[in-house]
């Protein structure tokens, strides 16, 4: 034993440590140097799945039962492996709308509901307030075994656990109720509940260790010894083949792979306290590893225990204290303690941030708008006062309720009571998420039934169980009727009774979920919701807005001032404009966007069903039909689209502006390395003086060419360059430009051949602009042809449609991989090393010439057999300009 | 790795972790015989277990292209 004062002195010093931890962290945060900003804190901070229940009460089931305390376990990390796509788009939709706690996030799918969200919180409050008694509970038990005075039977003001849980209220309102803004994060509660994971963690190693190693000889001696005692053989096992209840198994899987999800504090930890979505790819594995390593011992643990003790010789439940106490290890005991406290603390916290947030949100908010309505009253206060309120109201009645109650249960079946409660939220939410056609009508249903069977098939008849109700319902029926019996309703027998709950409760709630939903349409609203939600990974950016009306900003800013408060209202509306690229906030227009950020913003504070109510009640909305929506969405999408094009544009230009100054620099370098040989070198000879120059010239020249092409390009690109209409006659223009660059051809000793029909129809289009298009194939056909025995081709030919110049050489040919490039800005035909000179813009632009009189250029090659650069020209164009 | 073939991966391992660890696979362990002391189904639980984390663990931090 124990003496009391020390027990407690130790576990004060602890909940002063946590203290410590959180006000370090909330400061550290404060800093710029976040300690939660990790993926293994997040991992340990979802640890706080392990309560006093796991602590405690796995052992005890195990001693009683064998493996059955590992489902509870298992369907975590099942529910794990879904975490990358489920739990992501739960962090995904949470974070983009400000969502901060399940009851906001059902209310928000169906529509906003102010019932849905009200209801939500009643069934989170009545399935978790038994279990935040159970976590008083436990310490209370703690106390007694490790001091040998019992806890919860002295006057109540005598009562260490009552301090313990008005400590555990001042700890949550410090650091869970720091802004009002429930979206942000509560660094310092996060760090202290992940530092409560590795405290719990190491205690029940160190326990597990001591009861293998320091009372036996390893766990296999433990077993070995169970194995002899016949009470004791069947806990390692099922029971055997034909006895296993596979269908208790499988329910109890699924139940806990539901509650890890939906509980209220596993959401808190896992969507709202979430800093960074990539985060859960760690705790994909690492938290189903965190509970694996606190499951490891608990089989040893139980039977050591029971081989210690005997069958029935002390509670297995306190197992972990009372076997280090009767083996003079007071130390340890008192260590497991603090493990155990660690678990029922960090529970109470995060249980008691989440449900205050929604009992302050969907409950007690709009009961005092509705009495405040019309009054225009500051308001900003209220949202943190109530929720600390409901935070020290919770404790104590968790507290009241393991005065009165406390007794009547075991552990294990508060915990799995509680489970299937919040299993209710499974349809609603999962279909939410997936599935456009859910409405409120169908989750209110859902809801409502299931929680109706659950209270008749597991609430009432534990309740009655525990005496406190007349016994005979269970056995008979209500009135007599038998079918209705809470544990064989309509004669289903055969299951235990939480299987049996589980079934009948999810049945029906996703039964009516399905058949309510499919009964009407979606309203506008439901549908619009369901859009934002199902489709969040489409819709993050650039996301429709489904507002209509009319809203003025004073009233606005005098909303968003009420509820938070007139700095940051202000700064709301700054930043706003800021981000809008506005000179000032008197500026912005009061439209859907801006509604819908303020509404947004007022969520976080007050919740979504408020919000919208509030909302509501300031601007005038028109209501959207189906129609609405859809054209709504489609205008999104255009939005999206150009944006899309507005920055492959930017990323076009960007490319293009640095290849133009690469382009102009190797130019301008030549240029300058040569003036620069002239100018340090006075002495130099007359001749070499003159090859310079001509070199210098030669450069200036490509120069002035480019920059005149880059002109060129840039006017025709942006339409803005002057187009002739000249009647052209094709054969004279193929000869004049086959004359102009005759000297090039000459020089480089090729020959140039044209082939013509006899008549050519006139042609309408630029003459300048055509002859410019066929000097540059030509002078391109004689950069590529081989010196001294090149040939080139000029084919003309036309038929009805069109007319169609070829220009083929036989250079090199282009490679087919580079075909297509050729034509774009900057890309020259050849391997660098003896790429002709040239601006690279030629083609391009003959191209857009060609284009814009409706015909198109393509070339035709086999690399080593000469390229074929053609293009047409259609005459109908002409015809249909010229009839215009 | 893409995610969408990441989060096909971990689906897959949620399915095999159902198979394995529920009625009628585990069954097959419930059976008298002990290795290094252990008796079969726990340690075939835990291996079991063990061996899905690791493989989750595996799938969930290969290099993705994200």
């Amino acid at each position: 034993m124990l003496s009391a004062p020390l027990v407690l002195a130790a576990s004060f010093a602890y909940l002063l440590m946590l203290f410590g931890v959180a006000h370090w962290a909330d400061r550290r945060a404060r800093a710029g140097r976040s300690v939660i900003g990790n993926a293994w804190v997040y991992t340990l901070s979802m640890g706080v799945y392990c309560t006093a229940w796991t602590y405690f009460g796995s052992i005890g089931r195990a001693a009683s039962s064998g493996l059955w305390f590992l489902p509870i376990y298992l369907g975590p990390t099942l529910a794990m492996l879904l975490a990358g796509s489920l739990l992501r788009k739960m962090i995904r939709i949470a974070r983009t709308y400000r969502i901060t706690s399940i009851a906001d996030f059902i209310a928000s799918r169906y529509g906003k509901s102010r019932t849905l969200a009200a209801l939500v919180t009643l069934i989170a409050l009545v399935g978790i307030l038994p279990y935040v008694a159970l976590q008083l509970k436990a310490i209370a038990s703690g106390l007694t075994v490790l001091t040998g005075t019992h806890g919860g039977s002295g006057p109540w003001w005598s009562d260490s656990t009552l301090y313990i849980a008005l400590a555990l209220a001042g700890f949550t309102v410090a650091f869970g109720t720091r802004h009002l803004d429930t979206s942000e994060r509560h660094e310092g509660m996060v760090a202290a509940i992940a530092f409560e994971s590795v405290v719990k963690l190491l205690a029940f190693l160190a326990i597990g260790m001591f009861v293998c190693w320091g009372l036996f000889d390893g766990p296999g001696d433990i077993f070995a010894r169970a194995a002899a005692q016949p009470a004791l053989s069947g806990l390692s096992g099922l029971g055997g083949e034909s006895k296993f209840a596979g269908g208790q198994w499988f329910a109890l899987t699924l139940l806990a792979m539901l509650s890890v999800i939906f509980l209220p504090r596993q959401f808190q930890v896992m969507v709202v306290e979430n800093v960074d979505e990539r985060h859960v790819q760690r705790a994909t594995w690492a938290f189903p590893a965190y509970l694996l390593l606190i499951n490891l011992f608990v089989l040893p643990i139980a039977l050591g225990g029971l081989l210690h003790f005997g069958v029935g010789g002390a509670d297995p439940e306190t197992f972990v204290l009372s076997l280090p106490l009767a083996n003079g290890q007071s130390l340890l005991a008192l260590v497991a303690f603090i493990g155990g406290l660690s678990a029922a603390t960090g529970m109470v916290i995060v249980e008691a941030i989440a449900v205050s947030t929604m009992v302050s949100n969907d409950l007690v908010m709009p009961l005092l708008l509705r009495l405040r309505h019309r009054a225009s009253s500051d308001l900003s206060g209220v949202p943190l006062a109530v929720r600390r309120v409901v935070i020290v109201a919770l404790l104590l009645l968790g507290y009241l309720y393991f005065r009165v109650a406390g007794e009547a249960y075991a552990l294990v079946s508060i915990g799995l009571i509680s489970f299937a409660a919040v299993a209710q939220f499974a349809p609603a939410l999962l279909g939410g998420m997936y599935w456009k056609g859910g409405t409120r009508a169908g989750a209110l249903a859902g809801l409502l039934a299931g929680f109706a069977l659950w209270s008749w098939t597991l609430l009432l008849p534990s309740i009655a169980k525990s005496g406190w109700l007349a016994i005979g319902f269970l056995t008979d029926g209500p009135f007599g009727i038998a079918l209705l019996r809470p544990e064989q309703l309509l004669g289903l027998s055969g299951l235990d009774s939480l299987t049996h709950a589980l079934l009948w409760s999810l049945l029906a709630n996703a039964g009516l979920y399905v058949a309510v939903s499919l009964a009407r349409a979606p309203s506008a609203r439901e549908a619009t919701q369901a859009l934002l939600f199902v489709d969040v990974f489409q819709r993050s950016a650039g996301a429709p807005v489904f507002w209509r009306g009319r809203a003025r900003l004073a009233e606005l800013q005098q909303l968003a001032t009420r509820f938070l408060g007139a700095e940051p209202a202000q700064r709301l509306f700054a930043d706003y404009a800021r981000r809008a690229g506005l000179a000032g906030v008197e500026r912005i227009a009061p439209d859907a966007q801006l509604v819908q950020h303020v509404e947004t913003q007022l969520a976080g504070a007050i919740g979504s069903a408020s919000a919208r109510a509030v909302m509501a009640s300031v601007v005038e909305e028109e209501p959207l039909a189906p129609e609405d929506i859809l054209r709504m969405l489609d205008e999104a999408s255009q939005v999206r689209a150009l944006n899309r094009q507005l920055e492959s544009l930017d990323r076009l230009k960007d490319d293009f502006m640095s290849s133009v100054t690469h382009e102009l620099r190797t130019p301008l370098t030549s240029i300058r390395a040569f003036a620069e040989l002239m100018r340090d070198d006075p002495e130099m000879a007359t001749e070499q003086r003159q090859q310079f120059l001509g070199l210098v010239v030669g450069e200036a020249e490509r120069l002035s060419r480019l920059v005149n092409q880059v002109l060129d390009m840039a006017k025709i690109e942006s339409g803005h360059a002057e187009w002739r209409n000249d009647q052209i006659d094709l054969c004279e223009l193929i000869a004049h430009a086959v004359q102009t660059t005759a000297e090039v051809f000459r020089e480089r000793g090729a020959v140039v051949s044209v082939q013509q029909p006899e008549s050519v129809p006139t042609l309408h289009a630029d003459r300048d602009r055509l002859l410019q298009v066929l000097l540059n194939l030509l002078s391109n056909a004689a950069k590529f042809v081989p010196a001294g025995s090149g040939r080139v081709e000029v084919r003309l030919t036309v038929d009805a449609r069109a007319a169609q110049v070829e220009v083929a050489d036989n250079g090199p040919g282009v490679p087919v991989d580079q075909q297509q490039l050729v034509f774009e800005k900057f890309r020259q035909g050849g391997d660098a090393a003896n790429r002709p000179q040239g601006t690279g813009l030629g083609l391009p632009i003959s191209r857009q010439i060609v284009e814009h009189f409706g015909g198109r250029m393509w070339l035709r090659s086999e690399p080593g057999r000469g390229a074929c650069f053609a293009f047409e020209l259609p005459w109908t164009r002409q015809q249909e300009e010229t009839g215009a | 790795m893409s995610e969408r073939l990441r989060n096909q991966r971990l689906l897959a391992l949620f399915a095999a972790g159902w198979g394995l660890l529920n009625f009628p696979l585990l069954t097959l362990w419930d059976r008298a015989g002990t290795l290094a002391g252990i008796p079969l189904l726990p340690l075939a639980l835990f291996g079991g277990w063990a061996l899905l984390i690791g493989l989750a663990a595996w799938v969930a931090e290969a290099p993705g292209d994200e």
